[in-house]
């Protein structure tokens, strides 16, 4: 299993467990955790599950593609050189077994 | 422990497709008032008309499969990835590249929208105040644009039009008139001989439309083809709806139509209320793969449903004041482009051609647009709605 702290400004952490290969933007949806829509189903086509990773998780990151990049520059918060990732594009499992983000105010 | 009870979906027998033609609205109000999921015999499926039910079918492919059997999109277009599920879904939907994606649509659309925005300006004020925003400017711009975008090379938006429109009524043809579906198959016929010319010049000079990467992706032609055909379908009427449907809200309302002239980048707002308020697509089928439970209400394996995004962006759970058009409502995330594996495609050459490029010019070039006092806007529609007529003034 995989830990995820997904923190909210103004209000309580989520700290949600699922199994290794889950995305970060699945299990926000499968657990309700606010402030991620993830309206695409995790094609890196619509930007609605932006996140902020907190830094010392970042070197555990897989490289951020083309498309991931491309649609990243479509969110609606505004966007951080290294921490804004897609959460739909970053699986846990591997070296990423408990990983850290800041929910943005809005994805729409 | 909790013990859930769960009921046969109530029979709408009072719902008639006139009526839903007319003014969904006060159908689905009434209807989710009752129950988020009822049997309906006009259209012999189960409408879905909550929010949270018609989000709930879109994450989960594997209760709600988009397999539909004896779709009536199989004939009108042949069988797209629309109606295919992941893995199968996936290899189709990856066969289209970027080529609607926001790089490409920077780097190649964008010019294009400029233009036939252009164009078409231009053949409003050869008609004159008084011409109809949809059959003078909203149909053509969005045709000529899918022109380009498709790569449909000696095709004009005539004809892309006609493609669209007859191919989209033979797939809601539930009344099989012959008539419709010699039309839809007319069509069908065009385009596919159409491509099957294209194909090898394509193969020779690849570039940058999305005929050529589909003819150069390996999928099977037959794929192709329905893709096209879909692509096609959905790529001329949400767009002109979206454009119809923008103008007419804001003709109507003084208060909104200032917000976003004195604010530039609220046209994003005014474009996703619009979508909101009354979305294009506003009813598509899945197909229950075994017995289930879908809020409270009992669906039978093999039973059809019909997911009424229109009923969904109305839903007063999520929105406040659904029934009416506000740009400036508190963000939350609307259904209008699906969502799933099926968010559509098109969103964001729906976003910039309409958002970005054609409504702040259209406004910029007609400062006194007003609706035509001596005739009526009329608009239609329920499987997909939309302006059918906007006779417009500026003079």
């Amino acid at each position: 299993m995989a830990t995820i702290t997904f923190h909210h400004e103004g209000a309580d952490d989520d700290v949600v467990e699922v199994p290794e290969g889950t995305s970060i933007m699945r299990a926000a949806v499968t657990n309700g955790v606010a402030g991620i829509v993830g309206e695409c189903g995790g094609q890196a086509m619509c930007a609605t599950c932006h996140i902020y990773v907190r830094d010392e998780y970042l070197d555990a990151l897989p490289p951020i593609s083309d498309d991931e990049e491309e649609m990243l520059e479509c969110a609606t918060a505004p966007v951080l050189d290294d921490r804004s990732r897609l959460g739909c594009q970053i699986k846990l499992g591997g070296g990423l077994t408990t990983v850290e983000v800041d929910v943005p105010a809005s994805q729409v | 422990m909790t013990t859930t009870t769960t009921r046969p979906a109530p029979v709408a027998d009072w719902v008639t497709i006139n009526d839903l033609y007319a003014d969904p609205y006060p159908i689905f109000r009434r209807m989710r008032e009752e129950a988020p999921v009822h049997w309906v015999p006009a259209v012999n499926r189960y409408m879905v008309v909550s929010y949270d039910a018609c989000h709930t079918i879109e994450q989960d492919p594997d209760r709600f499969t988009a397999r539909e059997q004896g779709s009536l999109m199989y004939k009108a277009m042949g069988h797209s990835m629309l109606r295919k599920d992941d893995p199968e879904h996936a290899v189709e939907r990856a066969a289209y590249g970027g080529v609607l994606k926001p790089r490409a649509i920077k780097e190649s659309w964008t010019s294009v929208f400029e233009a036939n925005t252009e164009k078409y300006i231009a053949h409003l004020k050869e008609v004159g105040s008084g011409a109809d925003l949809i059959r003078h400017f909203a149909a053509p711009f969005a045709a000529a644009n899918l022109v380009e975008i498709l790569g449909t090379l000696g095709a004009d938006w005539h004809d892309m039009e006609r493609w669209s429109q007859h191919m989209i009524d033979g797939t809601g043809n539930y009344a099989d008139d012959p008539e419709v579906w010699a039309r839809a198959l007319t069509a069908r016929d065009e385009v596919e001989t159409m491509i099957d010319e294209l194909a090898p010049h394509y193969r020779a000079n690849p570039d940058h439309t999305l005929l050529s990467h589909l003819v150069n992706s390996g999928i099977p032609m037959e794929a192709v083809k329905a893709n096209m055909c879909m692509s096609i379908g959905g790529g001329v009427n949400e767009p002109r709806d979206a454009v119809g449907t923008t103008i007419w809200a804001l003709l109507l309302d003084d208060a909104q139509r200032e917000a976003v002239l004195g604010d530039p980048p609220r046209w994003a707002d005014a474009f996703e209320e619009s979508v909101r308020w009354v979305a294009p697509i506003g009813m598509y089928p899945r197909q229950v793969t075994g017995d289930t439970v879908l809020e409270g209400i009992e669906l039978p394996a093999g039973a059809r449903v019909g997911v009424c995004l229109g009923a969904a962006n109305r839903d007063p759970q999520v929105w406040e004041d659904p029934e009416s058009f506000d740009l400036t409502r508190a963000k939350k995330p609307h259904l209008a482009f699906g969502g799933g594996q099926h968010f559509c495609a098109g969103t964001w050459v729906a976003r910039a051609s309409v958002a970005q490029v054609a409504l702040p010019r259209l406004f910029a070039e007609f400062p006194n647009l007003r609706l035509d006092p001596d005739h009526a806007a009329t608009v239609g529609g329920w499987v997909f709605r939309g302006m059918l007529t906007l006779p417009v003034q500026w003079a």
